[in-house]
């Protein structure tokens, strides 16, 4: 396809405008660019777990406690199944949508975001309790990475929370708008994204931590 | 800034979600995290194909997410959020793996034999 | 949780105190009072002029992307401004300061030289940070930013407002930086710092915190930027855009981007655990306590390399805009260079530990980087002999913007070239830290340097509608080749001579005579940035007489000479439907060049903003009240960004339609300023397009008409 001399062109057949372009697809650039987003967020935990793989080798523990002393592996399962639920709901208030039913979508959202805060409160809960028996990041090179990388996750769990505050005023004060849908849509990824994030921090930081 | 369709519902991004799908999901993700969980806790493995097996839970639970909840296939719609994905995916191999190797070389060669020192490698 | 800072700290002011102003110090004073005025002159003859409305109108809160382009330019200037001075002051100390014993200037209270090494350790600790990252960077995005949505025939990006936003984050962390000079000192560390010197314990003062959140405010942007780039090339392209007539500078802005998405969050990552050391107390890159030193080399280095392939693909691409235009040849092996650039990208992720060879992984892992890092070569090499295949054969022009192509073409050889020596790890044992590091690095670095002045001289034309002054052009690019040469050249000797990097008192009197040759060269440089300013003042002086039509060389290829010069806000009238790649050259070559859409359809814009400056200034005072450990300050400033950015989404921006008719008044308007700043010119061929060039169907042995491109003569 290059632009050298190939055959000619009839001036009356080229087409040099485009009269019927619409445009791009708004809704779908915007999930696509949030999309990116997030995989560039998923790097950002790539990273923490390149540094927890290197600080959590016994020696990073210095002679502090280490996650088999302290990881309560059942109750870190409740934590999954109130994360996995409120993906759930989330997802089932987007099947909502479909049909533009602004009740049917009101109220996965709410149902999203007890379930979350429920996740959230959960991991304040065993935080608090880690720090009541000694184990903080100040401790050890490996507790700061245990740390960094659970609650930089929950950390995202509750920014997701907040967005879903706005986007229940969104939908209240403006409907089903193309901003408003495009904005429900990338939550949505967000918010499985963190799914699949918690997957690899529960088994390997929580589980694989009670193990060694 | 122009823009095409007239009622943003009926985008295929909208009309792609399905309850099935998400339960699906739910489902294996849920069942996979038990099973590892019962596996670690109950400790009836010994420890290294205990990583394995773990580590092939949250593989497939993670997949399983992917498909059914993140909907990435090769559909018209989905194809780019897929083409990035796969894009990425080797990335967090490498930051990940190579890292890995790495500091687990460097280990070898510099941290003293202590008798009972559980290695990574 | 907050570690106790060592020093003083008040809840209301955190660590800020009036000791931490300088105002002892005989450079830095003077320098400020120097600043302080010529910002009061600013304002005032801005106040005098009128023009803070017309400012915050078109300027500050533009979204149109040309604009922030060329904001992200004029930064990217002025901080390579500065950070040439610090290399001017560091090549002076180091002329200086040669030679045993204590030859130091009492009165600047220096030992050695005329700096304290207090003060050395934060120039050549700003110079990398500014130069990387906040004048190279600014600059390639600034001109990707004009040119990618041209070149795909787009009205403006994916995300204007998130366009604008980068800008305004990429000019707080400016401001952070630049806010160290007068308050408080800037990092002693050198610019990708070192575990565990940046630890509170020896790094007690605000530098290293200032150093962390330049950085962090700058990954924030170029991050927002990348996501911009990568959804606009691949949403946006005009009808009959396909893959494979993409302009080769959108391939290669692409590719960066790629690179840029999937790297930063590395260094993010990397910063904010430096900061949990510094902050909360955390044991990443303690010296015991299970901290582990190497870890923070290995996460900044994971970073660390895929940025200067970042910053050099672009670079690339704009050489491969330059040569075909002035070789009235399209671009050789178009599918190949495209290939290379994105194995170059893929292989620029497996290579990083070759910044680290000497710390001790061993042969295996070593090899493995070792031998990823010469396979960059390959690619590469495809590139440069490409661009020269493009040029064989071709009509050449040795207009100004060639000359620099060139040149970067010769900076990437030796540069590429020592690259390869560095990549084996025996080579690099010895050389490590050396000087021979130093010049290898700024042979690539210039070598995008030369890229980026030829595509703005290139590009000139297009955004402002004439064109620079081609003599002064030439002789700012003799004379910045002339100080290149004097300054980098005997560094690699240096290297081979022992001298390490980061010397305040260079020791070893075998050195003195190649100080000596580089300070000629940095005078060399000087005269070549007056030769810059000196050309920018008379183009703009005599504007009148370089007015250009739409394709302003006479010979230019890509979509984005289609549109009127300058380019009016909205790009295209009518989206282009897209032909052939070279759809410019070939319009030329099948008599479409003077054709104009006959009807018009109404088009949305979206409408300024000035939450982008907003939330660019609250991020500043983010970053100002981390460094200083202002804690209400970040509190309140982040709770504030959270509420505009809830409030600008809740507003949204419904933007505004032009109507059919106003949309046919308004590139009438466009074409007759065109034509009316080229009443000067000869009538028929020439400028205004519609050139036949040696290459096209119709002129087998017919000479071109019109005068020749370009207003230079064959060298002789």
């Amino acid at each position: 396809m290059s632009s050298s001399h190939d055959k000619p062109v009839d001036p009356n057949q080229v087409v040099l405008w485009s009269d019927d372009y619409e445009g791009h697809d708004v809704i779908s650039t915007r999930t696509f660019g949030f999309w990116m987003y997030i995989l560039s967020d998923g790097m950002l935990f790539a990273t923490l777990f390149a540094a927890y793989g290197v600080l959590s080798y016994s020696h990073s523990y210095y002679t502090g406690p280490t996650p088999a002393q302290f990881v309560a592996p059942w109750y870190t399962f409740i934590q999954t199944m109130a994360l996995f639920l409120s993906v759930l709901a989330y997802g089932f208030s987007m099947a909502s949508l479909k049909t533009g039913s602004k009740a049917g979508v009101i109220n996965g959202i709410i149902a999203s975001m007890v379930l979350g805060i429920v996740f959230v409160g959960l991991d304040i809960h065993d935080v608090l309790r880690m720090l009541s028996i000694g184990v903080t990041p100040e401790v050890s090179g490996g507790l700061s990475a245990f740390y960094a990388l659970t609650q930089v996750h929950a950390a995202h769990i509750f920014v997701g929370l907040i967005w879903m505050l706005v986007m229940l005023y969104q939908i209240l004060r403006k409907g089903f708008t193309e901003d408003v849908v495009g904005r429900l849509i990338s939550l949505r990824m967000f918010w499985q994204f963190q799914a699949v994030m918690w997957v690899f921090i529960y088994v390997f930081v929580y589980l694989w931590g009670y193990m060694s | 800034m122009s823009h095409g369709h007239s009622n943003p519902i009926e985008h295929p991004e909208v009309q792609m979600a399905s309850r099935g799908s998400y339960l699906t999901g739910f489902i294996i993700a849920s069942l996979l995290m038990l099973a590892a969980t019962i596996l670690v806790s109950g400790q009836v493995l010994a420890p290294f194909p205990l990583l394995l097996t773990i580590m092939g839970c949250a593989g497939l639970a993670a997949i399983a997410q992917i498909y059914f909840l993140l909907h990435i296939d090769i559909s018209e719609h989905n194809i780019w959020n897929t083409v990035a994905l796969v894009m990425f995916i080797p990335l967090f191999v490498i930051t990940i793996g190579l890292t890995w190797w790495m500091f687990s070389q460097l280990y070898l060669r510099t941290m003293p034999m202590i008798p009972g020192m559980p290695g990574m490698h | 949780m907050l570690v106790n800072v060592p020093g003083p700290w008040s809840p209301f002011l955190g660590r800020l105190a009036l000791s931490e102003i300088p105002y002892t110090n005989p450079i830095l004073a003077p320098l400020f009072v120097v600043i302080v005025l010529a910002g009061i002159a600013l304002v005032a003859a801005i106040t005098y002029y009128g023009k803070w409305g017309y400012l915050w109108k078109e300027w500050f809160t533009t979204v149109d992307h040309k604009k922030l382009g060329v904001m992200y330019i004029i930064l990217g200037l002025v901080m390579l401004f500065r950070g040439f001075i610090d290399g001017l002051m560091m090549r002076t100390q180091q002329m200086l300061a040669v030679g045993p014993g204590d030859n130091g200037m009492k009165a600047m209270g220096a030992i050695h030289g005329y700096l304290t090494p207090f003060h050395f350790g934060q120039i050549y600790s700003a110079h990398g940070l500014i130069m990387i990252l906040l004048a190279a960077t600014p600059l390639l995005v600034g001109i990707m930013n004009i040119i990618v949505p041209l070149q795909i025939g787009a009205r403006d990006m994916a995300y204007p407002y998130l366009n604008a936003l980068g800008l305004w984050i990429t000019a707080a962390a400016v401001f952070l930086i630049m806010i160290s000079l007068f308050i408080g000192d800037f990092s002693h560390n050198g610019w990708f710092g070192y575990a565990p010197i940046f630890e509170l314990a020896y790094s007690p003062g605000v530098g290293v915190d200032y150093w962390i959140w330049t950085l962090e405010l700058v990954a924030l942007g170029t991050t927002l930027g990348s996501i911009n780039f990568l959804a606009t090339v691949v949403k946006m392209r005009a009808p009959g855009m396909t893959w494979s007539r993409l302009p080769i500078f959108t391939w290669s802005a692409v590719s960066a981007n790629i690179i840029a998405l999937t790297s930063f969050p590395c260094l993010q990552v990397a910063l904010a655990l430096v900061g949990a050391d510094r902050y909360l107390g955390t044991h990443f890159f303690t010296a015991g306590f299970g901290g582990n030193l190497m870890l923070y080399t290995n996460l900044f280095w994971l970073w660390g390399h895929p940025e200067v392939y970042f910053v050099i693909l672009p670079a690339f691409g704009m050489i491969s805009e330059i040569i075909p235009a002035f070789s009235e040849k399209p671009i050789f092996g178009y599918t190949a260079m495209v290939l290379a650039t994105f194995a170059i990208a893929g292989v620029s992720w497996i290579v990083w530990l070759h910044h680290f060879f000497t710390m001790g992984m061993g042969p295996y892992v070593s090899t493995e980087f070792s031998i990823a890092t010469m396979l960059v070569g390959i690619p590469t090499g495809v590139k440069v002999f490409n661009w020269a295949a493009t040029m064989y054969k071709g009509r050449l022009t040795f207009s100004a913007a060639m000359l620099w192509a060139i040149g970067a073409l010769f900076l990437l050889l030796i540069g590429g070239l020592t690259g390869m020596m560095l990549s084996i790890p025996a080579v690099n044992y010895m050389v490590h830290n050396s000087v021979f590091v130093v010049a290898h690095f700024h042979m690539m670095l210039l070598c995008i340097v030369y890229a980026v002045f030829g595509a703005v001289i290139f590009w000139f034309p297009k955004v402002f509608g004439f064109k620079l002054h081609e003599a002064w052009g030439k002789i700012m690019f003799w004379l910045f080749s002339a100080g290149t040469f004097l300054v980098f050249f005997p560094m690699f000797m240096l290297g081979f001579m022992g001298e390490t990097r980061r010397l305040d008192w260079p020791f070893d009197p075998h050195w003195a005579v190649w100080f000596d040759v580089q300070e000629i060269g940095i005078v060399v440089y000087v005269l070549s940035v007056l030769a810059f300013l000196w050309m920018i003042y008379v183009s703009i002086r005599d504007r009148a007489h370089h007015r250009v039509g739409a394709d302003a060389w006479g010979t230019s290829r890509s979509l984005e000479w289609l549109t009127d010069s300058p380019v009016p806000f909205y790009n295209y009238a009518m989206v282009p439907h897209i032909n052939a790649r070279d759809e410019a050259a070939w319009r030329r070559e099948h008599g479409f060049s003077e054709s104009r859409p006959d009807h018009f359809a109404a088009i949305h814009m979206p409408n300024n903003t000035g939450v982008a400056v907003y939330i660019g200034a609250l991020t500043f005072v983010i970053g100002f009240g981390l460094t200083w450990r202002i804690w209400w300050l970040t509190v309140a400033a982040l709770i504030l960004t959270v509420l505009i950015m809830i409030y600008r989404s809740g507003k949204g921006d419904p933007g505004y339609v032009i109507s059919a008719e106003e949309m046919e008044k308004l590139d009438r308007e466009s074409r007759q300023n065109m034509s009316d700043g080229q009443q000067h010119l000869p009538k028929g061929g020439g400028y205004t397009g519609g050139t036949v060039t040696a290459y096209s169907a119709e002129a087998s042995d017919q000479r071109p008409q019109g005068t020749p491109p370009g207003n230079s003569r064959p060298l002789s």
